[in-house]
């Protein structure tokens, strides 16, 4: 007892009680809740327990797991061409000797618009009727609108197109902080051996990135995980369940339907998700370390 | 007896435009009384509360809060979550016919607040949509209802008039049944430069106007025990008139993403034929400011389905009063001037449909007066459409879960991803599952 309330447990105190508050609780709660039929219009359900339901009924639901697979399928696709837009960016603007501060802030524009502005942008963008792209394309002849919100494989590209403009910044940002960072030895060295670009940049300058490289993956897989504003702004994950991700259909069920319990039961079902994802993107970060680390 | 009503008094109607029934009005000294009021939120809808707010803060001399002023589905979204929270620290609210059954007993029975002098200048079919489990929950605000809105000068061309008779076989005229809106529809459309009709194609919205054509139909959502029933004949005709317009490219191809602003800003560019669309519009699709098709408009009353039925999805935006809030007399007093004849009749000049009888006649007697034509046939339009053919869904707490298992089965038969019968058979076993769990059977 003495040896708890001795000084780092004191100092440590605050900071537990704040946790367990704002952190610990609230998760406790909504664990409970998806044991429960807890309906928001209904506050007396949230103290009915029913055990496994809402997990027994969602492992039955076809229509859930389709959006769990086209969540991890979107996260997947859009990850990766942020990854490769972000490095192109990055790599372009390390090259740049003037005007690349005013570069880096024009870069981060689209990250200062909130998503559910840049939902409605790219919904107009693509509006089939009135929409800049169509109107545009038929310019160049072709006359029949492209149903862009609502083709299944078109709403989804759509949909990524506008979460890549809205988020590859914060890649190429995260990339260009470990361009800046990695030491001209190497590189100079290399140059001096004879390596041509393709050589300096798989050998040298990769490597040296690669911890950048998944610790912006990590962030932005929890933010793509999260997908919400910008789908339900532009499609609300229709038409005919084409776009639905995960969070398009927690919140309805959760706020529309009102069906809270249900709603977090497949929460903590999507929460082993972003576990799966963050897991994968830090064993590759230690793994890239230790590798940098034995070079 | 409530203080409030010792200050009530039975005054001679305040406008000196009409000489309606006197209005009972509800007045009295709330001085001190800050009242914290969730509304709803958007253009047609705030120009009532700076009108309305000052003029009954003046009269009071109480105060009105506004705590929230969002777009409906928001604000729904923020009750429940009070509702959850158990922070209901707010007297009044927006409410809607539509939504008002999924609050449970939160809002106070009217009936036993408001005189029944006040209710009597309220039409009494509105005030029985207003009830839920025999408590009067809301004041109703505007009554909403859809009829059918044309460009005159296709129907005027005598080209169009005789190809029409040439394909089709009849005269063309503004359709009286829905079967002749799919045949002008398909006749009309020129895509991508022009288009037939459009239809809402997503949430609550399309599931009304399926709900609507299967009444019209001559069917049913739901049996006496609420067992759904709609995946019966008359249902699958309405879902097939979506999918034939859509398959005739006779609708954008978007319009599954469309919602009600979608298809009012449609018609207003002019590339749109016939429009199914609220009285609310009317003033913005006659506006040159606004619309490329003011001036050549029609209306008519909503076409008849097959079962010789006009659809009428209907439903009242409206006030409601907590049962928590601590100055009911005060709330009373507010909700009273929210939907009062000053009150309604600010917002008929905008194209809303009343809920009391003496606004109706005020404002057609007001259109007659001014001479405008076109106000004047909206509003009779409106009226006989309110008084014949409205019919609300069905007022239970389930409606908006059950239109969110619908819709996207609707929108899959529509898409050509499921047949009718597969996609109306799926939606019939989710809403038999949702009314199960509520314990209708």
């Amino acid at each position: 007892m003495r040896k708890f309330l001795s000084g780092p447990w004191v100092l440590l105190l605050p900071t537990l009680i704040i946790l367990t508050c704002v952190v610990l609780l609230p998760l406790l709660l909504s664990l409970w809740t998806s044991f429960t039929p807890f309906k928001l219009t209904k506050p007396d359900t949230l103290y009915r327990f029913v055990g496994f339901r809402n997990y027994e009924r969602l492992i039955g639901d076809i229509d859930f797991w389709v959006a769990f697979g086209r969540t991890v399928l979107f996260l997947a696709i859009a990850l990766n061409l942020e990854l490769v837009f972000g490095l192109g960016i990055a790599l372009l603007i390390n090259k740049i000797t003037y005007g690349q501060r005013t570069l880096r802030t024009l870069m981060m524009f689209p990250m200062m618009f909130s998503p559910i502005l840049v939902g409605f942008q790219w919904k107009y963008i693509f509006n089939d009727n009135i929409g800049l792209l169509n109107n545009f394309l038929r310019e160049f002849g072709v006359i029949q609108p492209i149903p862009w919100l609502v083709d299944g494989v078109l709403a989804n590209i759509s949909i990524m197109a506008a979460e890549i403009w809205s988020s590859t910044s914060v890649f190429a940002i995260l990339l260009l902080a470990g361009l800046l960072g990695i030491p001209k030895d190497p590189l100079e060295a290399a140059r001096v051996d004879g390596c041509n670009s393709w050589q300096v940049f798989k050998n040298i300058t990769l490597p040296f990135l690669m911890p950048f490289v998944f610790i912006a993956m990590t962030i932005r897989s929890l933010d793509v995980a999260r997908a919400y504003d910008i789908v339900q702004m532009m499609t609300g994950g229709g038409p005919a369940k084409r776009t639905e991700l995960l969070w398009t259909l927690i919140s309805r069920t959760g706020y529309v339907d009102a069906k809270m319990g249900m709603a977090n039961a497949m929460s903590y079902i999507s929460i082993f998700l972003s576990i799966a994802f963050t897991f994968f993107f830090f064993y590759k970060l230690m793994q890239s370390r230790q590798q940098l680390s034995y070079e | 007896m409530l203080r409030l009503f010792l200050s009530l008094i039975l005054a001679a109607t305040f406008f000196g435009s009409f000489s309606a029934k006197a209005e009972t009005e509800l007045w009295g000294d709330f001085s001190g009384v800050t009242l914290r009021v969730k509304l709803i939120g958007g253009g047609q809808y705030e120009g009532l509360y700076n009108e309305v707010i000052p003029w009954w803060e003046e009269n009071t001399g109480g105060k009105i809060e506004i705590v929230t002023q969002k777009n409906h589905f928001e604000l729904d979204k923020e009750i429940k979550k009070d509702i959850a929270s158990g922070n209901l620290d707010f007297c009044v609210a927006s409410n809607h016919t539509s939504f008002a059954s999924q609050y449970g007993d939160i809002y106070t029975d009217l009936n036993d607040i408001m005189p029944a002098s006040v209710l009597a200048d309220y039409t009494p079919l509105i005030l029985d949509h207003s009830t839920v489990n025999g408590r009067l929950v809301q004041m109703p605000r505007h009554s909403d209802v859809s009829n059918l809105y044309y460009q005159k000068s296709l129907y005027e061309n005598a080209d169009n008039k005789a190809n029409f008779k040439a394909e089709y076989g009849y005269e063309l005229t503004p359709p009286e049944t829905w079967d002749q809106v799919k045949d002008q529809s398909i006749f009309f459309s020129n895509p991508p430069d022009f288009y037939g009709t459009q239809y809402v194609g997503k949430e609550e919205a399309i599931a009304g106007r399926f709900y609507e054509l299967v009444i019209a139909n001559g069917g049913a959502l739901f049996d006496e025990d609420y067992r759904p029933i709609f995946n019966s004949d008359a249902g699958v005709e309405a879902l097939q008139w979506f999918i034939d317009l859509y398959n005739a490219k006779a609708v954008p191809e978007g319009v599954l993403n469309y919602l009600w602003d979608d298809t009012g800003l449609g018609f207003a560019s002019g590339t749109i034929a016939m429009n199914l669309d609220w009285a609310g519009w009317a003033g913005f699709f006659n506006d040159p400011e606004n619309s490329k098709v003011a001036g050549d408009i029609g209306l008519v009353r909503a076409p008849m389905g097959s079962g010789g039925l006009r659809t009428g999805w209907s439903g009242s935006h409206s006030f409601s009063m907590t049962e928590s809030c601590p100055d009911k007399e005060a709330a009373a007093s507010f909700l009273w001037a929210l939907t009062s004849n000053k009150a309604q009749m600010i917002e008929a000049r905008g194209g809303l449909s009343p809920t009391r009888p003496a606004i109706w006649d005020a404002i057609i007697a007001e259109k007659k007066a001014e001479g405008d034509e076109f106000m004047l046939m909206v509003f009779e339009t409106f009226k006989m459409s309110l008084a014949e053919d409205a019919f609300t869904p069905p007022l239970i707490p389930e409606w908006i879960e059950f239109t969110n298992a619908l819709y996207p089965e609707l929108q899959a038969a529509i898409l050509g991803d499921k047949s009718p019968e597969d996609a109306l058979a799926t939606a019939s076993k989710k809403a038999t599952e949702i009314m199960e769990d509520a314990g209708y059977f």
